[in-house]
């Protein structure tokens, strides 16, 4: 066989090799190519060290409500999931058409104290947050969408190779 | 345990030996088969993402973020690709975004600092001594700044080859990329692995 470091050819050979991942019968054809090419010998052996380092490296363990803390953010995204289903065709148009009125609703509350409205401006926030968790909730899936439809224009441009 | 996982799943688990077709029935509503996957994947999801950021409790909301995204977007799913490549394109994608922003953020590389969360865990030593035990956390110390110190993509390949014992083809999938690209990315990591840890011999 060519030299793989030389000729660049099957040059991931060394790789398996080293790693314990190469067939047998390419890690014949390689052993009797290294027995008369030190680069390559000496490659299998450096790498070796470095597999071997590697190893030796754990990741700590998982908290253990780990599970618990997921399946609670879960439980806060799916009531918004009727929201998504519903309101997805109409939503985008519909948000400054929503600002505006929330803003006239405001407006009216304001100047009119005995019209009804409730005087809890708690109340109020709440409802003038849910629009922005939804169009949130929508980002995120659009974002999924795109990962998997057009995956060069993500991963392929966040970090140079 | 929220109401949409059966709590009987136990008696279905085995039922079911592909991921894929677990997630098309999470698409279809079965908590049990999300459990599933959850159990089977959190850990080295995890694990890859804290040698990613290599920052546990990052890591830790990193790999929640990756689960209930894939909840969230079961009802896209399609099994166009392996689960595991879609699971780590996930996983890849939040990685690489939390360390560019983190970049841009604090103006410089993190990873390369000393590790927030203590010591590193190694591999269970049968003969332990202190001088020895000493040794071998500096070791180890030198093995995550060697990989900290990796540019991320090059990063991620090394991880996803090494510890997910993932294929070329299926890494380059992960990345977007050719496996040609992703064979120079393992090659060029590597090198500099092979400079900073010879003296490890
Ligand atoms: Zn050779």
């Amino acid at each position: 066989m060519n030299c793989p470091i030389r000729s660049q050819e099957n040059r991931e050979w060394l790789l398996d090799y080293s790693a314990g991942r190469l067939d047998r019968e390419r890690t014949a054809m390689l052993e009797r190519h290294m027995e008369a090419c030190p680069v390559c010998a000496r490659f299998v052996a450096e790498q070796r060290v470095v597999w071997d380092a590697l190893s030796q490296w754990e990741s700590p363990e998982l908290s253990p409500d780990f599970n618990r803390r997921l399946y609670h953010k879960i439980d806060q995204v799916q009531p918004s999931s009727w929201v998504e289903r519903v309101l997805r065709p109409l939503w985008r148009p519909m948000v400054p058409v929503a600002a505006a009125c929330l803003l006239i609703l405001a407006g009216v509350a304001l100047h009119t104290p005995t019209a009804g409205l409730s005087p809890d401006t708690s109340h109020a926030r709440v409802e003038s947050v849910e629009p922005e968790q939804v169009e949130r909730t929508l980002d995120d899936l659009q974002m999924l969408r795109e990962l998997a439809l057009t995956p060069q224009e993500h991963t392929g441009t966040t970090q140079p190779m | 345990m929220p109401q949409w996982v059966n709590e009987d799943m136990g008696a279905t688990s085995l039922a079911f030996d592909c991921d894929a077709e677990l997630m098309l029935r999470v698409r279809d509503g079965d908590g049990a088969s999300f459990a599933l996957l959850l159990d089977k994947y959190r850990v080295s999801v995890a694990h890859f993402l804290y040698r990613m950021v290599q920052d546990q409790a990052v890591a830790e909301e990193l790999a929640q973020e990756v689960f209930l995204r894939v909840y969230k977007s079961r009802e896209s799913y399609e099994p166009s690709a392996k689960f595991t490549t879609w699971l780590y394109r996930i996983a890849t994608h939040l990685a690489l975004n939390w360390l560019r922003d983190g970049k841009n953020e604090r103006g410089q590389e993190r990873l390369d600092d000393v590790a927030e969360d203590g010591p590193v865990r190694e591999v269970a030593d049968r003969t332990p001594t202190v001088e020895h035990q000493m040794v071998r956390q500096v070791k180890l110390e030198e093995v995550r700044k060697a990989v900290a110190a990796l540019p991320d993509k090059q990063r991620a390949a090394v991880l996803m080859h090494k510890y997910e014992e993932m294929d070329y083809s299926q890494i380059a999938k992960v990345l977007s990329c050719s496996e040609s690209a992703v064979k120079s990315l393992l090659f060029r990591a590597y090198e500099t692995l092979r400079v900073r840890l010879a003296h490890m011999a």
